[in-house]
């Protein structure tokens, strides 16, 4: 069964306006998202800034408010914020894009860390440190550091102080929000293998939002695509990148970097062509608003947005 | 282990968290003026408290007829008033009742305004919008007529009364001021990691959002505490402050309105407007010191 799945997901802004400030339009960050993700999965969410990605993770733990649809954590509606027990916000944790900004500078890491545990758990001093000791432990830092303040830390430990606080209440699911895009590339190959060596040991599941093929393609099981708040492309990592359906996804793939210098003309050539089919083709694959058209299947789990034929 | 851990953390407390403190005591040494600002105000305060705490004020408040006007000399100090009233221990009382009147009001009406600032900020929408009208409400009401009223009705009201009434009205300040930045801050992610992490709105405001503004409450606090001094000598000047058996700067002040004291007997008003005029200077330049070394851009030091 899913651990979580999520029904036609729309989350829309209001864009006030006049005197009298009523709202007289909205904005779509989501429109009508679907997906599912299997225990121990990770599911990757793909798309340019913009697209919506980060408001779709931030709607499922409840940071955004849900204009429609729905959100189920193994099998219970939590929706609605007011549903959500303590025990089912407690195994939804997030993983923040900014390590700078998401550790609070005025609190030690072993405030940091321990905060969700003073919350959720009933741990004397004693026990609670040595919790928060053995999480440092476990993402790679050293367990004197307790003492120390976020601004004593760089930037890859930082994240990892972040993943520590995530990871600390062993939840279930983990919403890694861009986790290592404000990174240096050979941190980044540090934090995301560190990841997934823990959710091999705590048996995790990622919902792992990214705009990196690279790096989604490295970690994720799943892919799916968005562009403007819609899904564009849907399918499991071999379809995602082997087959891509969509023009859009075609374009992304083809800009990933390859390293060998002897294949650049021919990826120079190819991505001319991609970019010629996307300029030709652009109006048969999105529709006269420039958004994507609904999802249909073409195999049992590749989903692609292709408008209705005749 | 207990022992070892508390010698520990007052370590790392000393070396790494009062960076703070440190910049504000290098900000302090660089900017002479605050730094003689501080020590001559510690030294009027303890002065002031202590000389107060041996002086018996039904003595000095005691009319005496033999001794009307009197100039400066052995016996009083700095002379006495046209009751005859020793000018010295109603300067050191009266200095006693304005800075309790300015601490009092200031961490009052600091408590009120920073709590409703940040709830006000915090939660935003319609709570902000409701909390923002009640605010307004109270700045549109004219103060000082509002406070003499009260006074007027009030017969016999002591200093903690006469701060509670002022309190009421000077919290609205602050709370806007702490509202701005509480509006900002809720949108960073340590807050939204925060609620993720299942800790309640309650707690997040007060140790999550409050240590992180701490600096901007210090800076407004001191730079309030300076005003707050001269509120009830201003009253007391118009003659809605404290009764003439409570000694009061702004009472001494007052004397000056008389021409033939403000020529002839300098000795009746000069050390109230002076007090006045140092209290406040020196708490202000104190607090610029203060504002400045909270703003990277502004220090000298």
């Amino acid at each position: 069964m899913a651990i979580l799945e999520v029904e036609d997901l729309k989350i829309y802004f209001p864009i006030k306006a006049g005197i009298f400030n009523r709202t007289v339009d909205h904005i779509k960050a989501v429109d009508g998202v679907s997906f599912a993700i299997e225990e121990g999965k990770t599911y990757g969410l793909v798309g340019e800034s913009g697209s919506g990605k980060t408001t779709t993770g931030r709607g499922i733990i409840g940071l955004e408010h849900i204009t429609a649809g729905s959100v189920k954590f193994n099998g219970k509606d939590i929706t609605n914020k007011k549903k959500k027990t303590k025990a089912i916000s407690r195994d939804i944790q997030m993983i923040f894009q900014d390590p700078y900004s998401s550790l609070n500078p005025r609190k030690r890491v072993r405030d940091i860390i321990a905060e969700p545990l003073r919350n959720y758990e009933n741990l004397t001093k004693q026990e609670e440190k040595k919790r928060v000791q053995e999480l440092l432990e476990l993402v790679g830092l050293s367990p004197e550091s307790i003492l120390k303040y976020p601004h004593e830390f760089s930037g890859g430990q930082r994240q990892r102080i972040g993943i520590a606080r995530a990871i600390a209440l062993k939840p279930k699911l983990i919403i890694a929000d861009e986790p290592v895009s404000a990174l240096d590339v050979s941190v980044q190959a540090q934090v995301l293998n560190f990841m997934q060596d823990i959710q091999k040991e705590l048996g995790l599941t990622y919902l792992f939002i990214s705009h990196d093929l690279g790096i989604v393609k490295h970690m994720c099981d799943d892919i799916a695509i968005m562009y403007k708040g819609r899904y564009v492309e849907q399918g499991t990592k071999e379809e995602i990148f082997n087959h891509p359906q969509h023009i859009y996804t075609k374009r992304l793939v083809s800009a990933i970097p390859d390293i060998d210098p002897s294949n650049r003309e021919k990826l120079f050539q190819f991505r001319q062509e991609v970019q010629e089919e996307y300029d030709e083709s652009y109006n048969e694959y999105f529709d006269s608003e420039g958004l994507a058209y609904s999802l249909k299947p073409i195999s049992e789990t590749h989903l692609v947005a292709l408008p209705e034929k005749g | 282990m207990e022992m070892n851990n508390m010698n520990m953390s007052s370590q790392q407390d000393s070396a790494k968290s009062p960076s703070g403190l440190k910049i504000l005591w290098r900000e302090l040494v660089r900017d002479k003026l605050a730094l003689v600002s501080l020590i001559l105000l510690i030294l009027i305060i303890v002065f002031v408290y202590g000389v107060s705490f041996i002086m018996d004020e039904k003595e000095i408040v005691k009319v005496d007829l033999f001794a009307i006007h009197e100039p400066p000399s052995e016996e009083f100090i700095l002379g006495t008033d046209y009751g005859g009233r020793d000018v010295f221990g109603q300067l050191i009382i009266g200095t006693r009742n304005s800075l309790s009147i300015g601490f009092i009001v200031t961490l009052l009406s600091g408590m009120i305004g920073i709590t409703f600032g940040l709830i006000a900020g915090f939660f935003g929408g319609h709570i902000d919008n409701v909390l923002m009208r009640i605010l307004d409400f109270f700045q549109v009401l004219p103060f000082i007529m509002l406070v003499i009223v009260f006074v007027s009705i009030v017969p016999n009201y002591t200093i903690l009364a006469f701060s509670l009434i002022f309190t009421a009205f000077s919290w609205m300040g602050i709370a806007r001021l702490i509202r701005s930045k509480a509006l900002q801050e809720k949108e960073l992610d340590y807050v939204q990691a925060s609620r993720t992490l299942g800790t309640s709105n309650f707690k997040i405001i007060f140790r999550e959002v409050m240590p992180n503004i701490s600096s901007l409450i210090i800076v407004t606090l001191t730079l309030n505490l300076a005003s707050n001094i001269g509120l009830e000598s201003g009253l007391s000047f118009l003659g809605f402050g404290f009764p003439e058996s409570t000694p009061s700067l702004g009472t001494l002040l007052s004397y000056a309105t008389n021409p033939q004291t403000l020529e002839h007997r300098w000795w009746i008003w000069v050390p109230a407007a002076v007090m006045i005029l140092v209290l406040m200077l020196a708490v202000r330049n104190v607090g610029e010191a203060l504002r400045r070394a909270t703003d990277a851009r502004q220090r000298r030091g």
